[in-house]
């Protein structure tokens, strides 16, 4: 223990250097929009992505410069002026607004659409490997980007969906403020405000007003534009081709587009009022099962879920540290991929046909997520066994299966069986007491009104709101505390460990090194005497 | 080898101040964007901005004679705005409910439940339902006998009992028990007096967007 300290010393001193070559390398390799796969789109539509997408890109930007011409973005305009785009802006039978504003929208559709499969080609085939992730990281963000620089355009409409679209997003930072004193520096975290404040600076206030609408509207050219002109600098400086696809391929991708918003113009909805939320109120559709997983979580979980998601893709990135990349040989990766997908329909169907129960759906959500890792666990310990010809014992990660069976089974048996209550030893102790004062007067009374009892008169006892209907909260929060510790104790464990072996096999190598000089150094004074 | 490596560290270690150099910067562009920003630590730890309140009469009690008559109304809050106005008038949706005699004591303001139509949870407009099919049907909550009506909202389904109180911290018992849904307290409360037959509102409930 104490001999391993040196090494995670030099480890800590080789770790800059040796940062800045890996960052390197990736930097030269880093692979925007496909254009290192110029000949392989030719054959292989899914290659071509990168490039329609960029196109689309183009398409979305130069339509909303002809838009920005005749939107006026004022609260009480702006839905009016759309209205005029819409139907009024024609030249002779064309109508020229409609046109504009169905590219703007299905292209930005489009766009969306484009950088999910993109994102999921590179995912599924291991495209981030051989020193490849920053094109994923980067491909991820763009789609980020873009589903943000959606939500920010459409509140530019002022129609209810926009409106209550945009009041959603801007309360989720002030769950930041709400973290639970358990939480280490949880307190002091409140203290800076920094949820209230985010939500503010995207406001411009406290409240949705014109300057809303004005921030939106910086926001929704900023966010599209320079990602645009870090791109072109690459270009310029790197001298490859723009588009990997031809003319005609760009000259179809149009016509789509242009069809779908001559056919279907782009729906507009009914003006903002904030004093009315329609029933049902629904949000884009990319952002559908997002708005689904609101409902099934407690808010201030599901804010900290939702921000983490991005956060925990890349990190399941960075597990992935085999060489393989055809599909059988990583089936874990490829099940978090399916998995997404299917929460992804699941969740939009749900929430477009009104079902969410918070008690019931839940815990569904967590045994299949769990599930999904063991299929593919399983899958990927049959793949290693044949690999390296060992027998199944030999191969078994113990570990990694009774972490992912606590956490599924501890999720799931504490939602179907358990209650809070029976974990609250300090409630425990005190419900008899209250059951018996409250039979003198009522003698009907149950344990759930002496809890409910409980519950009014002594909120520090922390029971988590029992209505009736067994736990309110998702889960309770000594379930969330041995989450939380557990995962922080195996990342900081394996942060300090990993480092020591690698400083302790750098070390070596330097040795090594040293002893090959000498050994070559040695003979020459011999030859000299 | 290793030379090069301590020179690096050195490096970095010497990249510090230009760091502290670049929040600097951010702290400029911070204050662009939130131009009631104060400066340095205490600027860090300051509360948020919050709207301002004013007294305004909403409802009359001629209105609200029987048990459950409601009416809501739209309370006018001066909401800060980071542009040359610097401030705005937000509309503050709200409820009064009068209260069945069984619920109130002899405090003639316990007759009347009076919230802010602002969701807690996410910012949503929620609704008074009287109908328990609908409150089963949009809200995907079934009330127990002896049913009455509830808030409910329909952005993410939470539904308020009125005639429960629930702990909120630093404020005590409030009405509006959350009983189904993801809301994680009651609704924004609203202080009023009843004066001359009327009800007066004298202040609302930071927090949240309005």
């Amino acid at each position: 223990m104490v001999n391993a300290i040196p090494h995670l010393f030099h480890g800590l001193l080789r770790a800059p250097a040796t940062f800045l070559g890996w960052f390197q390398e990736r930097w030269e390799r880093m692979d925007l929009f496909d254009e290192r796969h110029v000949e392989r789109s030719r054959t292989n539509p899914w290659y071509a992505l990168g490039g329609m997408w960029y196109w689309v890109w183009i398409l979305v930007i130069i339509s909303g410069v002809i838009l920005m011409i005749y939107y006026i973005p004022v609260t009480d305009q702006a839905y009016h002026s759309i209205e005029r785009i819409q139907q009024n802006w024609r030249w002779g039978p064309v109508p020229i607004g409609a046109i504009c504003r169905g590219l703007h929208k299905y292209g930005a559709d489009a766009f969306i659409i484009l950088a999910t499969l993109r994102v999921y080609r590179m995912w599924f085939t291991g495209e981030y490997k051989q020193a490849n992730e920053f094109s994923f990281i980067i491909a991820l963000l763009l789609m980020i980007i873009g589903m943000y620089s959606g939500l920010t355009g459409y509140l530019l409409i002022w129609n209810q969906r926009a409106l209550w679209a945009t009041k959603v997003m801007a309360t989720f930072p002030t769950y930041l403020d709400q973290n639970p004193a358990w939480l280490p520096m949880g307190h002091l975290i409140n203290l800076s405000n920094q949820g209230k404040t985010t939500a503010q600076i995207l406001l411009g206030g406290t409240s949705i007003g014109p300057a809303t609408v004005t921030r939106f509207y910086a926001f929704h050219f900023m966010l599209s534009f320079i990602p645009m002109i870090f791109f072109e600098l690459r270009v310029y400086r790197k001298g490859f081709r723009r588009m990997n696809i031809n003319h005609w391929a760009k000259f179809a991708v149009f016509c789509i587009i242009l069809a779908i918003a001559l056919f279907i113009p782009a729906a507009q909805g009914s003006p903002a009022n904030p004093e009315v939320t329609p029933n049902p109120i629904l949000s884009d559709w990319y952002f559908l099962a997002m708005y689904h997983f609101l409902k099934l979580q407690d808010p201030y979980l599901a804010t900290v879920l939702t921000v983490a998601i991005p956060f925990l893709v890349l990190a399941a990135m960075f597990l992935d540290r085999r060489p393989e990349r055809a599909w059988g040989q990583r089936q874990i990766f490829n099940w978090i991929g399916i998995g997404g997908l299917i929460y992804f329909v699941a969740f939009s169907f749900l929430i477009l046909n009104g079902i969410a129960d918070l008690h019931r759906d839940a815990p569904l959500w967590y045994f299949s997520m769990g599930l999904f890792l063991l299929i593919g666990y399983g899958q990927d310990w049959a793949y290693v066994m044949k690999r390296d010809g060992k027998r199944w014992y030999e191969t078994f990660h113990l570990f990694f299966v009774a972490f992912i069976l606590v956490a599924m089974s501890a999720n799931t048996l504490y939602h179907y069986f358990g209650d809070i209550r029976d974990w609250n030893v300090l409630g425990k102790a005190e419900m008899p007491k209250v059951l018996a004062r409250l039979r003198e007067t009522a003698p009907l009374a149950t344990p759930d009104m002496a809890y409910e009892w409980l519950e009014q008169h002594h909120p520090t006892l922390n029971l988590w709101l029992t209505s009736g209907k067994g736990p309110r909260k998702p889960a309770g929060m000594e379930l969330w505390l041995f989450h939380v510790v557990a995962w922080l104790g195996i990342i900081a464990s394996g942060i300090v460990v990993g480092l020591t072996r690698w400083g302790r096999s750098k070390d070596a190598e330097a040795e090594a090194q040293a002893a090959k000089l000498k050994a070559k150094a040695r003979p020459a004074p011999a030859a000299g005497a | 080898m290793m030379e090069n490596q301590r020179r690096l560290f050195l490096k970095t270690l010497t990249s510090l101040p230009i760091i502290g150099g670049a929040i600097l910067a951010a702290n400029v562009v911070f204050r662009f964007f939130k131009p009631t920003a104060v400066g340095g630590l205490k600027g860090m730890l300051a509360p948020p901005d919050e709207a301002g309140s004013s007294v305004q009469i909403v409802a009359d009690l001629s209105e609200l004679t029987k048990p459950w008559d409601f009416k809501d109304f739209i309370y006018i809050r001066k909401s800060v705005e980071y542009s040359s106005r610097k401030i705005q008038g937000a509309k503050i949706p709200g409820f009064v409910v009068r209260m069945p005699d069984e619920f109130t004591t002899s405090d003639p303001k316990s007759k009347f439940v009076v919230v802010q139509r602002i969701c807690p949870h996410l910012g949503c407009t929620f609704n008074f339902v009287k109908a328990p099919e609908e409150l089963a049907g949009g809200y995907n909550y079934n009330p127990p006998p002896p049913t009455h009506p509830y808030f409910a909202c329909p952005c993410h389904l939470s539904v308020y009992d009125p005639t429960r109180k629930q702990e909120v911290a630093l404020q005590g018992l409030l009405p509006g028990k959350v009983v189904s849904g993801p809301a994680p307290r009651p609704p924004r409360t609203m202080s009023f007096d009843i004066k001359d037959g009327q009800i007066v509102i004298t202040g609302t409930e930071g927090g949240g967007v309005g």
